[in-house]
C-alpha cells in the first residue's frame, strides 16, 4: 500500500505528537459513518424514483442540499484524516454542485456534448440529447430488447448549436415572444421567413462531414437507404406534435444534409407555431433532434392500437397491415387487412377482415419510393399469419406495459420474417370506460383480495396475469410470458426474465436491492417482503397486482388495469420525476471504479458518487499507511498470525478485534472480531482447503493443486504481504494468495442497515479463457447467495447489505470455502462445462457444512425494515 | 366481482395541496383503493368546496400561498365538527404539531410519505368513526 505522496504525511504525522491510533480509526469510521449516510440519501433518493412515495419540488431541493452539504463535510474529513488538503476534490464537488443547481433551475444540462448519438447508446435517460421519438426506440431496443431499425440520431446539441451559430436561436424566441404577445406578422409568413432560413443556414464543415460519414456507414456504401425522421422534444410525449414535423423516406446517404435541415426547419411549421402559440404552457423552448434509420425493405408493415377504439369495456387490439412500405397505412391513403385481437394473452384473434389489396409502396434502389402493383396472387391473400400476429401482439403488450399507456405501434416484417418495430407513441383515444372514476373506485372496493398489505412495493403499478411460482434456485428457462413471478427472495438473477413478466411478488426482499432496480427500470410492478405469498397463490392461478396499494386479487380486475392505462398523468412524465431523474444523474452513477486504473483520480469525479468513492478508497489506504508507521503506538502494531492455513497474515486491531496478547505472535482463538474468525473458519473448512490426502473422488483435484501451488508459491514469504485490519465488527482484509488477489470488506455489528459484505477477487496470470471462467465461477456462486456482482475483465466484486448479521456471517463462511476453492482451479478450468461442475461441487460441499456448522454468537434481534401485517 | 353493489356508501375524501404533484398522484391512488376523492392547489377553491358539502376526510398541506393549512383545519372543523384533518407536511417543526392538535387535527403525515402510510391514517379514521372499512 504504498502510495504516491504519502510519505509526506508521514513525515508531517511523525514530527507533531503521534495521535493514538483509535483516535484515527474513530475519524476513519466517521468517514465510513457518513459515507453510508450519502450512500443512503443516494438510495433514498433513487427510491422515490419507484412510484410508491409522494414527494414534491421542496424534497428534491432539500435533499439535493443536504447532500451537497454532508459530501462537501466527508472531503474536509478525509482532509483531516489524511492531513493534506485535497483541492482536486473541493473544485470536482464544487462543478458537480454548480451541475446539479442548473438542473434544479430548469436549464437542462445535456449530459452528452456528442453532435451524433448511435441508437445503440440511447435511452430516455438521453431524452434531452436525442428527442423524445429517438429516446424511445432506444428504449424499445436498448432496455426491453426488440429490434428497430439500426440507425443514429443528430442530437438536440447540434441544433442548438447550428442555430446559434447562425444568429437564429434568438430569432426563434423573438418570434415565439411575438406569437403569444399576438403581434407581428401572419403566422404564415412568420413561419415562412424561419423555415428558409432554416434551409439557407451555413453548416458547419465538421458536423456536414460527420454527418455524411456516419450516414455512408450506416447505408452500407450506400448500398441501403435512409429514413430521416423528427425527434423534438416533447414530440409524442406529454403534449402530442404527432404528425407536425416531417420525416423523409427513401433517402440515399448523399441526400441527407438536404433531409436534415427540410426536418429541422419543420420544427417551425405553421401548424407546430399554432399549436405553440394555443398551449399557454409551452415557453420551453423548443429543439430537433433527428433521427437518421436504415429504411427496412419490409413485406408487410403496418400499425397495431393496443387498445381498440371499438366498443366501450372491449379488450381488444387492433391491428392494419398490408403489403410493403407502412406510409400509406399510416397516411390511411392504402386497402389494409385488419386483425381484432384480445388483449390477454394468448392474444386470439377474434375478428379478420381481408381486402384486395392492389399496390404496394417500394424503395427505388436508387433512392425514393413509388407505388407498385401487387401480383395477383398476393392481393387478396391475408398478409399476416397467426404466428406473425401472436409475436406482434405479444410485443406490443410489453411496449404498452413499459410506456404504460396505450400505444400506436409502427412495424415491419422483413422478408426474412424478422419483426421490426419502426416507432411507438401514445395512442391518443383513450379508452372510454375508464374515464368512468366511480367504476374504479367500486371494483377495487369490492374485487375478492387474497392478500393485502404484505411486503413493500418496489415499484408501483397493476398488473394482471397468471401466477408462476419459482423455489428457490429453481429453473427460469421456461418462464411462460404475460406470467407474474412469485417467488422466495429477491435476486438479481431474475434480471434475465424480468422483460418477460408483467409483475413480481417476493416474499423476502429489500425495496433498494438490484432486483428492485431493475424492475424500475423496466416499469414491472413489483413487491417485495411479502411474506407468505408462496403459499397463498397458486400456479396458474389468474391474479391482479395492484403494487401502488400493495394488494393481490384474485382474477383480473378489469376497471384497475384499464384505470391504470387511461391515466391522464403519468408519474413518470411529471415535472418533479424527471427532475428528480435528472438531478440524480449528477449523483448516483459510479464511474470511478477501478482504484487500479489511472483514471482514479478525484478530478475525473463525474457524481457525489465518485468523490463518496474516492474518499473511502482513499481513507482505507491512509489508514493502513498511518498503521504501519505508527511503530510508537502498542496498538497500532500489526501482530502475526499463527493460523492452521499458511496465510502469512498480519492483523491490526484497531477495536477490540484482539483478545490481549504479549508478543508479535497471534493464535487465532485470540482473534475476537467474528467476521474474520467466521471466513477463516470456512477457509479451513473440510473439502475446501485440502493440504493433504483427500478422498478418491478427489485425485485429479489434487493433482492440479500441486501443480497451481507448489511448494515454493505456497510459502508465506513469497505470498505477497497479507493485511487485516479489524474491530469487533469490522474487518478490512487483502489477501494474496497464489496467484488471486483477494479484499473483503465487512462491518457486521447491531444494526441490520449497517451490515455490510465488500468482496473483489482479483486473479493471476493465466490464459485469458480461463481467467474469464474463473470469473464466471466467482461471480455465479456469489449471485447465488444474493450479491450484487459486477464483473469487468478478470476483476469480480460482489456486495451484499443490509441482511441480518447472521445470514451475514454465513455469506462469510461461504467466502472463506470460495476463496479455499478456488485458488486450486485455475488449471482445472479447460472448458465451460468445467466452470458448471466446480460450481456444482462447491455448492454440494457447501451445504452440509453449512448445516452442521456452529454458530456461536447469539441471534440479534430481527429488525424490519417497515411495516409488515 | 359478483359481490358488487354500487349504491354503498364511499368514504368522502378532500385533499389539499399547491404543489399539483400531490393532487395529482393522491386523487387517483385513492380512487383505486376504493375512496370518492376530490383534490384542489387552490386553498380557496378548497374551502368553497368543504362550504358547499361535508367529506369524511380532509387531507391538507401546511404552507400554501393564500390560506395557510393551520387556518383551513380551523375553518373545515367550525363547518364539520366531524371531519377528521390530516395535515400532511415537508416541514413539520413541535410548534405546528402542537398547534394543529389543538386545532383537531387527527394525524400529521411527514412528507415525502408513502402512499401506503397515509392509506394507513385514513383506514384508522374509519375504524375509529365506525365508517364502511
Amino acid at each position: 500500500m504504498n502510495l504516491p505522496g504519502l510519505g509526506d504525511i508521514f513525515a508531517g504525522w511523525r514530527k507533531k505528537t503521534p495521535v493514538p491510533f483509535s483516535a484515527l480509526f474513530k475519524k476513519f469510521k466517521s468517514i465510513l459513518g457518513r459515507n453510508n449516510a450519502i450512500l443512503e440519501r443516494m438510495a433514498d433518493m433513487g427510491d422515490k424514483l419507484g412510484g410508491d412515495y409522494i414527494f414534491d419540488r421542496q424534497y428534491i431541493i432539500s435533499s439535493c442540499e443536504e447532500l451537497g452539504d454532508q459530501v462537501f463535510k466527508l472531503i474536509s474529513d478525509l482532509n483531516l484524516l489524511s492531513n493534506r488538503k485535497n483541492a482536486a476534490l473541493f473544485s470536482a464537488f464544487e462543478r458537480i454542485q454548480h451541475q446539479i443547481n442548473e438542473e434544479l433551475a430548469g436549464r437542462r444540462a445535456l449530459s452528452r456534448t456528442d453532435h451524433i448519438l448511435p441508437l445503440a447508446e440511447l435511452t430516455h435517460d438521453l431524452a434531452d440529447e436525442g428527442g423524445n421519438k429517438m429516446s424511445s426506440l432506444g428504449d424499445i431496443r436498448n432496455i426491453l430488447g426488440f429490434t428497430v431499425p439500426d440507425g443514429f440520431v443528430i442530437t438536440v446539441g447540434a441544433y442548438f448549436e447550428l442555430m446559434e451559430n447562425a444568429g437564429l436561436r434568438r430569432r426563434a424566441a423573438e418570434m415565439t415572444a411575438r406569437l403569444l404577445s399576438g403581434d407581428g406578422q401572419s403566422l404564415a409568413d412568420e413561419s415562412r421567413a424561419m423555415r428558409e432560413a432554416i434551409l439557407a443556414m451555413p453548416l458547419p464543415r465538421k458536423l456536414a462531414r460527420s454527418i455524411e460519414k456516419a450516414a455512408r456507414d450506416l447505408a452500407g456504401e450506400g448500398r441501403e437507404l435512409l429514413a430521416v425522421r423528427s425527434s423534438a422534444w416533447g414530440e409524442d410525449g406529454e403534449s402530442s406534435y404527432a404528425g407536425m414535423y416531417e420525416s423523409v423516406l427513401g433517402v440515399a446517404p448523399g441526400g441527407v444534409l438536404a433531409a436534415f435541415r427540410q426536418v429541422l426547419a419543420s420544427l417551425f411549421c405553421e401548424q407546430a407555431l399554432e399549436y405553440r402559440r394555443h398551449r399557454s404552457g409551452a415557453t420551453e423552448e423548443p429543439a430537433m433532434a433527428v433521427g437518421v434509420m436504415r429504411m427496412v425493405p419490409a413485406r408487410v408493415s403496418g400499425g397495431l392500437y393496443t387498445y381498440a377504439p371499438i366498443q366501450e369495456g372491449s379488450q381488444s387490439m387492433v391491428v392494419s397491415a398490408a403489403w410493403g412500405l407502412g406510409k400509406p397505412i399510416v397516411d390511411g391513403t392504402a386497402e389494409t387487412d385488419t386483425f381484432i385481437l384480445r388483449r390477454d394473452p394468448p392474444h386470439l384473434t377474434t375478428s379478420t377482415e381481408i381486402c384486395p389489396k392492389t399496390t404496394r409502396l417500394a424503395l427505388i434502389p436508387s433512392g425514393g419510393t413509388r407505388v407498385e402493383e401487387v401480383p395477383p396472387e398476393e392481393s387478396g391473400a391475408a398478409c399476416l399469419d397467426t404466428g406473425q400476429l401472436t409475436l406482434l401482439a405479444e410485443t406490443a403488450m410489453n411496449l404498452e406495459r413499459f410506456f404504460k399507456r396505450p400505444l400506436d405501434v409502427e412495424w415491419a416484417f422483413t422478408p426474412d420474417g424478422a419483426l421490426v418495430v419502426l416507432q411507438a407513441r401514445p395512442l391518443s383515444i383513450r379508452p372510454r370506460a375508464c374515464s368512468r372514476d366511480l367504476d374504479v373506485a367500486e371494483a377495487a372496493k369490492d374485487a375478492p383480495v387474497i392478500f393485502s398489505g404484505r411486503g413493500f412495493p418496489a415499484m408501483g403499478g397493476v398488473a394482471s396475469g397468471p401466477v408462476h411460482l419459482v423455489a428457490p434456485g429453481g429453473d427460469l428457462s421456461g418462464f411462460p410470458y404475460g406470467a407474474i413471478l412469485v417467488t422466495h427472495h429477491s435476486s438479481p438473477r431474475f434480471a434475465r426474465i424480468m422483460p418477460k413478466c408483467r409483475g413480481v411478488i417476493t416474499e423476502v426482499g429489500s425495496a433498494t436491492g438490484h432486483m428492485a432496480t431493475i424492475a424500475r427500470e423496466l416499469r414491472v410492478p413489483t413487491i417485495v417482503g411479502a411474506a407468505g405469498a408462496m403459499s397463498l397463490l397458486r400456479e396458474g392461478q389468474t391474479v391482479t397486482l395492484d403494487a401502488d396499494h400493495n394488494v393481490v386479487y384474485d382474477g383480473t380486475v378489469e376497471a384497475l388495469c384499464r384505470y391504470e392505462l387511461a391515466r391522464q398523468d403519468v408519474f413518470e412524465e411529471s415535472w418533479e420525476y424527471r427532475t428528480l431523474k435528472r438531478v440524480l444523474k449528477h449523483i448516483s452513477p459510479l464511474t470511478l471504479l477501478d482504484p487500479k486504473s489511472d483514471d482514479f483520480k478525484p478530478e475525473n469525479s463525474k457524481t457525489f458518487h465518485d468523490i463518496t468513492r474516492w474518499v473511502h478508497q482513499r481513507a482505507v489506504d491512509t489508514l493502513i499507511s498511518l498503521a504501519e508507521t505508527h511503530r510508537g503506538l502498542r496498538e497500532g502494531v500489526p501482530k502475526k498470525l499463527v493460523s492452521r492455513l499458511p496465510l502469512g497474515l498480519s492483523i491490526i486491531d484497531v477495536e477490540d478485534g484482539l483478545a490481549p496478547v504479549y508478543g508479535e505472535e497471534l493464535r487465532e482463538q485470540d482473534i475476537l472480531c467474528q467476521p474474520l474468525t467466521t471466513l477463516l473458519e470456512g477457509m479451513a473448512a473440510t473439502g475446501m482447503w485440502e493440504t493433504h490426502a483427500v478422498a478418491v473422488d478427489m485425485t485429479s483435484f489434487m493433482s492440479s493443486l500441486t501443480r497451481t501451488l507448489s511448494a515454493h508459491q505456497s510459502h508465506p514469504a513469497t505470498m505477497g504481504r497479507n493485511l487485516a485490519v479489524l474491530s469487533r465488527q469490522y474487518l478490512n482484509l487483502h489477501l494474496r494468495l497464489g496467484y488471486h488477489f483477494t479484499v473483503v470488506d465487512a462491518y457486521l455489528g447491531q444494526n441490520v442497515n449497517d451490515n455490510t459484505i465488500f468482496f473483489r477477487f482479483l486473479g493471476g496470470v493465466t490464459e485469458f479463457s480461463r481467467r474469464s471462467r474463473r470469473a464466471m465461477l466467482v461471480a455465479a456462486i456469489l449471485e447465488r447467495h444474493d450479491f450484487v456482482v459486477k464483473v469487468a475483465g478478470d476483476m469480480v466484486t460482489g456486495r451484499i447489505k443490509k441482511h441480518p448479521t447472521e445470514a451475514m456471517l454465513d455469506r462469510m463462511f461461504m467466502l472463506g470455502a470460495l476463496i479455499g476453492y478456488t485458488r486450486q482451479l485455475d488449471a482445472k478450468l479447460d472448458s465451460d462445462q468445467a466452470v458448471q461442475n466446480h460450481i456444482d461441487q462447491f455448492m454440494q460441499r457447501l451445504s452440509p457444512l453449512e448445516r452442521t456448522r456452529e454458530r456461536p454468537w447469539k441471534p440479534e434481534p430481527r429488525i424490519e425494515l417497515g411495516p409488515v401485517s | 366481482m359478483e359481490t358488487r353493489t354500487p349504491d354503498r356508501a364511499r368514504t368522502s375524501i378532500l385533499m389539499l395541496d399547491d404543489e399539483p404533484i400531490v393532487c395529482k398522484r393522491l386523487r387517483p391512488f385513492f380512487q383505486k383503493a376504493g375512496y370518492e376523492a376530490e383534490a384542489y392547489s387552490s386553498p380557496l377553491e378548497a374551502l368553497e368546496r368543504v362550504k358547499a358539502r361535508r367529506f369524511d376526510v380532509v387531507i391538507t398541506d401546511l404552507k400554501m400561498e393564500g390560506l395557510d393549512g393551520l387556518t383551513f383545519l380551523e375553518k373545515v372543523k367550525v363547518l364539520h365538527p366531524d371531519t377528521d384533518v390530516i395535515v400532511i407536511t415537508g416541514f413539520a417543526t413541535m410548534e405546528t404539531a402542537r398547534e394543529s392538535f389543538r386545532k383537531g387535527v387527527f394525524d400529521f403525515v411527514a412528507k415525502p410519505f408513502k402512499l401506503t402510510e397515509i392509506l394507513d391514517v385514513v383506514r384508522r379514521i374509519e375504524k375509529e368513526r365506525g365508517l364502511h372499512p
